[in-house]
């Protein structure tokens, strides 16, 4: 007998295991511990960075990260922890109210200032990158706040919308952004349009996810499918339902 | 299981461990079973449903056609298969009965004598049980959403009553007055909530995106407006307000120590909070689909650990673990949109009514015991020890065959 003290909920797994540990079809990951950070980079290598012209650092969305793990609370939770040491940045994109993207800080940072080479506002930006970047985990600032805690001035703060690091939300304050990532916006925007698309058309309206991620897009869809298939699933647009050929994808009218 | 009763025959655990094990158990294992069904007395969609918390015997519906049905939840007779009896109604024929659809309807917390019932022709009525006639009306301006009197209220008899009107109406049982007003929402009011642990703690959801905890005390507004960003002003889209929910807020349940909130809207989401301070918990339950423009009743299981969410999702009913947000099981069984789910603390079963008229009874499944071979035959007549329902005997088939 088991005289450790166990949790009640242990017992009754609430993961139903099925009998035997093999899976034909659905494989799914259940690790333990959940590892945000080597999924994140998984996430990234799918990025396609040649297409930017390598001006963009990788962008990962939160919401592809519960595609692939089942917790969504730890996830967040391990988001919030990575951000907090400053490791990961988060940004609002703007096309969504709940998609976020998600940063390596030292990626950001570089193509920044990659990218502010030669430019009559590096300075502003670096001062910008240095002090606030690195201090606060806000993903918008209001006017007082940059005068006040950062001591920046209106014409610093002009500057540094014109570098596309900050883009005005409304009047008297700003979302911290990516620069450059208009493009990124407008591919995205049309690839998820194309695979719900696809998922959409095929006969009632489901595909297996195995067969979807084998499909040719048309040439207009810039992002590889596996990249886009995670944000589908993750922001679930389509229900993911586990069969014996594999996962199966049925779209979800909302 | 086994290594939970020894332990507490053993005196080494705390029997309330046993209980919440068992507990645990049998909500995990909730199906629709054959031998359990309802009445079907309503022509039109179910909109709500209450068990009376005394002794859990009798459940209240209401219906989308104004007719109100108290059922028998017990099972007395010898059989397994049984079907919840209807015992009376306050139907289409009765002179008080409401004219348009009821909205909301509630057993009077302390016994069965009483229920109030409140609706779309814009009164709410408290009835007597025995004469099926109002004891009292109150009339209102606008469609009554929600109403809900305090489960363990000692010092006062209050309703609250939630309309179109952005004021939440207190109504007093005992003298019948309405004076007292909270004043704080902007649109209407689609569902109230008295707090379990506190008798003068009152929640509110609005269409306007906010939840408004009160303390009816109080002479100014609310004491906290709940905002799920939990005043992190950089991640809301907009700077001014603080808002539970990127859309209608339609539902509220707190648990049953009242130390949490749960609140659903029309963004499909569902969210957790500590309802103390009004932090949002940040549980991420997904999407929990809500298409609702009335009010949602949901509920929360209770003696289990963990706790359970039961969740009407078009037209199945989503079962989330509460504090860890995974989603553990879709119920499925309705042919339509679920709007109302009612746990039963006693016997951890689950109803639900919808659209399609219908109250199911999800009830825990358990091993059947092992019918000897030698003694069914002998038995054949006691037909109430087997285990099938007199709909699935065959009747044409026979022995001699």
């Amino acid at each position: 007998m088991n005289r450790k003290r166990a949790l009640v909920s242990d017992t009754f797994n609430l993961k139903k295991r099925r009998n035997g540990t093999e899976k034909f079809g659905a494989v799914s990951n259940k690790d333990g511990p959940a590892d945000i950070k080597s999924t994140m980079e998984y996430l990234m290598t799918l990025f396609p960075r040649k297409l930017f012209n390598d001006a963009l650092p990788q962008i990962v969305l939160k919401h592809q990260l519960y595609s692939i793990h089942n917790d969504k609370t730890l996830v967040d939770k391990e988001v919030s922890k990575l951000r907090e040491s400053g490791e990961l940045l988060m940004f609002q994109l703007g096309f969504d109210a709940e998609a976020f993207g998600l940063l390596f800080t030292s990626d950001y940072k570089a193509k920044v200032l990659a990218g502010e080479e030669g430019k009559a506002t590096r300075a502003v930006v670096e001062k910008f990158l240095e002090k606030v970047v690195s201090s606060c985990t806000d993903l918008s600032f209001s006017k007082d706040k940059m005068l006040r805690e950062f001591l920046f001035t209106d014409s610093e703060i002009t500057q540094l919308v014109k570098s596309g690091v900050l883009t005005v939300r409304d009047a008297g304050s700003w979302w911290l952004s990516i620069p450059n990532s208009g493009k990124f916006t407008k591919y995205f925007i049309q690839g998820r349009k194309a695979v719900l698309g696809m998922v959409k058309k095929s006969k009632y309206s489901e595909a297996l996810q195995a067969d979807l991620e084998e499909r040719r897009t048309t040439s207009q869809v810039k992002f590889p499918m596996k990249y886009l298939i995670h944000d589908i699933v993750g922001a679930e647009l389509v229900e993911s339902i586990p069969t014996t050929s594999g996962t199966l994808l049925r779209f979800v009218d909302s | 299981m086994l290594g939970f009763l020894t332990a507490r025959q053993a005196g080494l655990d705390d029997p309330l461990r046993l209980r919440r094990a068992e507990s645990t158990r049998r909500v995990l294992s909730l199906k629709l079973n054959p031998d359990r069904d309802v009445d079907r007395v309503h022509g039109n969609g179910i909109n709500t449903i209450d068990i009376e918390t005394i002794e859990g015997r009798y459940m209240l519906s209401g219906g989308a056609d104004g007719v109100i049905v108290i059922y028998d939840l017990e099972n007395y007779s010898r059989k397994l298969q049984y079907s919840c009896k209807a015992l009376c109604t306050v139907g289409r024929s009765n002179r008080h009965v409401h004219k348009f659809s009821v909205e909301t309807v509630q057993w009077y917390p302390y016994d069965t004598g009483m229920f109030v019932s409140s609706s779309f022709d814009k009164t709410m009525k408290v009835w007597d049980t025995d004469t099926l006639k109002p004891a009292d009306v109150f009339e209102f301006e606008g469609n009554v959403y929600s109403h809900h009197l305090s489960p363990i209220a000692r010092k006062h008899s209050l309703i609250a009553v939630g309309t179109t009107n952005p004021k939440i109406q207190l109504c007093d049982l005992k003298s019948g007055s309405r004076i007292h007003v909270l004043q704080g929402h902007r649109a209407e009011v689609l569902s109230v909530r008295w707090s379990p642990r506190y008798e003068h703690i009152l929640a509110t959801a609005s269409a306007d995106s906010k939840v408004k905890v009160w303390d009816v005390r109080r002479a100014s507004g609310s004491l906290f407006t709940l905002d799920q960003h939990n005043g992190e002003k950089s991640k809301a889209s907009s700077e001014t307000v603080n808002t539970a929910h990127n859309g209608r807020v339609n539902g509220l349940c707190f648990t049953l120590d009242g130390l949490y909130l749960l609140t659903t809207g029309t963004d499909d989401r569902m969210r957790l909070w500590n309802s103390a301070s009004g932090e949002n918990t940040l549980v991420n339950y997904g999407k929990v689909c809500n298409e609702s423009r009335k009010k949602l009743q949901f509920s929360v299981s209770r003696g289990c650990s963990p706790e359970f969410v039961f969740v009407p999702c078009g037209s199945s009913v989503a079962v989330y673990a509460l504090h860890t947000g995974e989603l553990v099981t879709m119920l499925r069984g309705h042919y339509n949109n679920v709007d109302c789910c009612e746990f039963h603390p006693d016997y951890q079963e689950l109803y639900s009514g919808g659209k399609d008229s219908n109250i199911l009874a999800w009830v825990p499944v358990l091993r059947t015991p092992d019918i000897e071979e030698e003694s069914n035959h002998e038995n054949k007549g006691a037909a109430g020890l087997s285990a099938v329902n007199p709909a699935f005997q065959d009747a044409w088939s026979s022995d001699e065959d």
